[in-house]
């Protein structure tokens, strides 16, 4: 049964999971936007490096129209929304928060290529699938944003498979590919949470099916994987990230994006 | 059909002046690379001329259409372009005529 | 080489004073493939290492507009590398030369860079003032490169001082809210300002006086370049001293002033030791960018090896 769409007002008992699934939403792509930008200039092949800062603009403008929506319910500037909240508020997943590599994009970043492969793929599935039934949700602006940005999420996932089935091919590159993806795995408990709310989301038709999203992306990645001859380590739902449980790499991360914004939230930038 | 006669089909690029690309024009049917570059400048270039013609044997040619963009559309992306810095220009007319000092704008920022 | 009172010779210097385009594959004399292998490569080079400065301010930009913006324009010079390094590339084909090459070339010294890309870039304002200045002082380079007589690398500038439209105004739209913005962030601009100056006016090279170089008058007279660099560097003060003063901004030196008859600006010389320093890799950034950028390219060595793997068909 379709839900009665929800043109502004929201009703006060959904108002919380509604804002809370933006932050979901809106942290998501900031942070893969964030870990994309990074590559910039670094990436191993010319011709990929223009190619990746295409998917990373692509994400951050996603993230600006997100926070444009909590802007619009009255929540704060999306400028102070992306670059002041403290770690304790960000409703990302933990497995975009994590460093390319060890180093940093300043110096010595050793970025782990297939790392950025695997873990990228993993969130174009559950991005797709999250996108699906959005495009359907019971709130017309969120409902019309997913419907504009679902056209380029297409793009991204067709990319990341081209890698991971040439990779697939050359037995030194699938091995670390291998690795790469046990790696992403172990953190990737919280990507199909969708928080404190999921009944409401559910209930609401905000976010139809949100229970089902770890499951159904599990499946797909497997499968797409298994026929690669890759492997695929089943990962139990959790939902650290999506209650503001994160890592030492977000908080990282967080210092350097607002920087320069926070040197003076009232200046004009 | 034993004596069907078969043709490769040729596609016909043409650059029209040394600065501008190779623009495709149509194709010809030949047997040979040499036969479609005859056939497809009499066929394509008898009112404009050239400075360089292409020809590709279709097969050649791996392409996505329509169906590889239906769907997928990307967004615009004026940030890109100098679309959103048209203000600028006021700007730079506005102190021009009234200069900042070094303290800055002698009556405030200009609007935007 | 080729005695230049050959044939092939003679007729090819007529295509050149005729203003033919030379393609890749037609018949040039060997300094001719070497001068714009000289040229292209070291242009490309410094696109690509041109890429490191300002991405340092990437992740770091204040808006989400501004980090959008600086992401586009990075990728934009990267993409530049990208036309250009093909262009040097079918160029040093017939020499069994490759990109692999250029990097380690690169990597041991022998090809430069562009002394801008040496310096670093402490502030936000630096990220600014290197798409309103120095990408402005590159337009008028590569505006003068247009005419070039090799036909790939003029199409190549072609597509590249389109897109400098956008990099030039952003960089001005991040400089003019500094100028229009609080104290601190005047400040900003202005320190950027100083720290930019000389290597702005180093950028253009050193004033030939009355001597040209021998790569110079080479350049000239295949048409590879129309302009010296002292005629590129007072095209520069024209355009831009005015903009600059117009923003209540000093410009560090005293002695700057244009002739009101003929127009020629009068301007303290940079240290052009310095300048010999920075681009034979002594400048303040130059060991760790080019430390930042061998070691992703040896990193990624092993994802270009799958990449350029041949593979049964996809699929």
């Amino acid at each position: 049964m379709a839900a009665q769409p929800i043109d502004r007002d929201v009703k006060p008992e959904w108002r919380d999971a509604l804002v809370d699934l933006l932050f979901q939403l809106a942290d998501d792509d900031l942070l893969v936007a964030f870990r994309g930008s990074e590559w910039l200039g670094l990436a191993p092949h010319v011709e990929e490096d223009v190619a990746l800062s295409s998917l990373a603009q692509d994400e951050m403008g996603h993230a600006a129209m997100y926070f444009g929506l909590l802007e619009s319910l009255g929540l704060g500037s999306r400028d102070d929304l992306a670059h002041l909240r403290p770690v304790a508020e960000r409703r990302n997943a933990i497995m975009v928060e994590l460093k390319n590599g060890p180093g940093t994009y300043l110096e010595q970043p050793h970025y782990d290529w297939a790392f950025t492969i695997a873990r990228a793929f993993c969130y174009d599935v559950m991005e797709s699938l999250r996108l699906e039934r959005l495009k359907s949700s019971s709130y017309v602006p969120l409902r019309d944003v997913a419907r504009k940005i679902s056209g380029e999420e297409k793009y991204h996932l067709l990319h990341h498979q081209i890698w991971i089935r040439r990779m697939a091919l050359d037995p030194d590159a699938k091995t670390r590919l291998q690795a790469a993806f046990h790696r992403v795995a172990q953190d990737a408990g919280d990507l199909g949470s969708t928080g404190a709310h999921t009944a409401i989301l559910e209930e609401s038709g905000l976010l139809p099916d949100a229970s089902g999203l770890t499951r159904a992306w599990q499946d797909q990645v497997q499968e797409f994987l298994s026929l690669q001859g890759l492997s695929w380590t089943p990962v139990r739902e959790t939902s650290t990230g999506r209650l503001g449980k994160h890592t030492k790499d977000l908080e990282d991360a967080l210092d350097t994006l607002s920087e320069v914004y926070r040197s003076d939230p009232l200046a004009r930038w | 059909m034993s004596d069907a006669i078969s043709f490769d089909v040729y596609e016909v690029f043409v650059q029209l002046e040394p600065m501008s690309a190779h623009q495709h024009q149509f194709n010809v049917l030949a047997s040979s690379p040499e036969m479609a570059l005859e056939l497809g400048y009499e066929n394509f270039c008898r009112r404009t001329g050239a400075v360089s013609l292409w020809v590709v044997k279709r097969d050649a040619i791996h392409k996505w259409t329509q169906d590889n963009f239906s769907g997928k559309e990307r967004l615009a992306k004026t940030y890109r372009t100098t679309e959103d810095y048209k203000y600028l220009k006021d700007k730079w007319r506005h102190y021009r005529e009234n200069p900042m000092t070094q303290e800055g704008p002698r009556n405030g920022r200009t609007a935007d | 080489m080729e005695p230049t009172d050959s044939l092939q010779y003679q007729q090819f210097m007529e295509r050149i004073n005729r203003g033919d385009r030379i393609e890749a594959e037609d018949w040039m004399p060997d300094d001719y493939r070497q001068q714009l292998i000289r040229l292209i490569s070291m242009h490309g080079i410094s696109e690509i290492m041109g890429a490191l400065p300002e991405k340092e301010w990437v992740p770091k930009a204040p808006t989400l507009f501004r980090k959008l913006a600086i992401m586009a324009k990075v990728q934009d010079e990267m993409g530049h590398g990208q036309l250009l390094i093909r262009v040097a590339e079918d160029l040093m084909a017939p020499l069994g030369k490759n990109r692999e090459d250029l990097m380690e070339d690169l990597f041991t010294g022998r090809l430069k860079f562009h002394n801008v890309f040496h310096m670093a870039t402490p502030t936000w304002a630096d990220a600014g003032v290197i798409g309103w200045l120095v990408d402005g002082a590159a337009i008028i380079t590569q505006g003068m490169s247009l005419s070039c007589s090799y036909g790939p690398y003029a199409r190549a500038l072609a597509r590249i001082v389109e897109e400098e439209g956008f990099h030039i105004q952003h960089g001005e739209s991040i400089c003019m809210e500094l100028a229009e913005g609080t104290p601190v962030q005047r400040q900003m601009l202005q320190e950027s300002l100083e720290r930019w100056w000389p290597a702005l006016l180093m950028f253009f090279g050193p004033p030939e006086g009355n001597q040209l170089s021998t790569h110079q008058q080479k350049n000239l007279d295949y048409k590879i370049r129309s302009k010296t660099n002292e005629e590129l560097r007072q095209k520069f003060l024209t355009k831009y001293v005015p903009r600059i003063r117009s923003l209540g901004l000093v410009i560090p030196d005293p002695t700057l002033s244009q002739d009101p008859v003929t127009k020629v600006w009068q301007y303290a010389q940079p240290d052009w030791t310095l300048f010999r320093q920075i681009v034979n890799n002594q400048g303040p950034r130059s060991q760790a960018r080019l430390g930042l950028r061998q070691m992703s390219y040896q990193e990624g060595q092993w994802v270009r090896r799958v990449l350029a793997m041949t593979t049964p068909a996809a699929v």
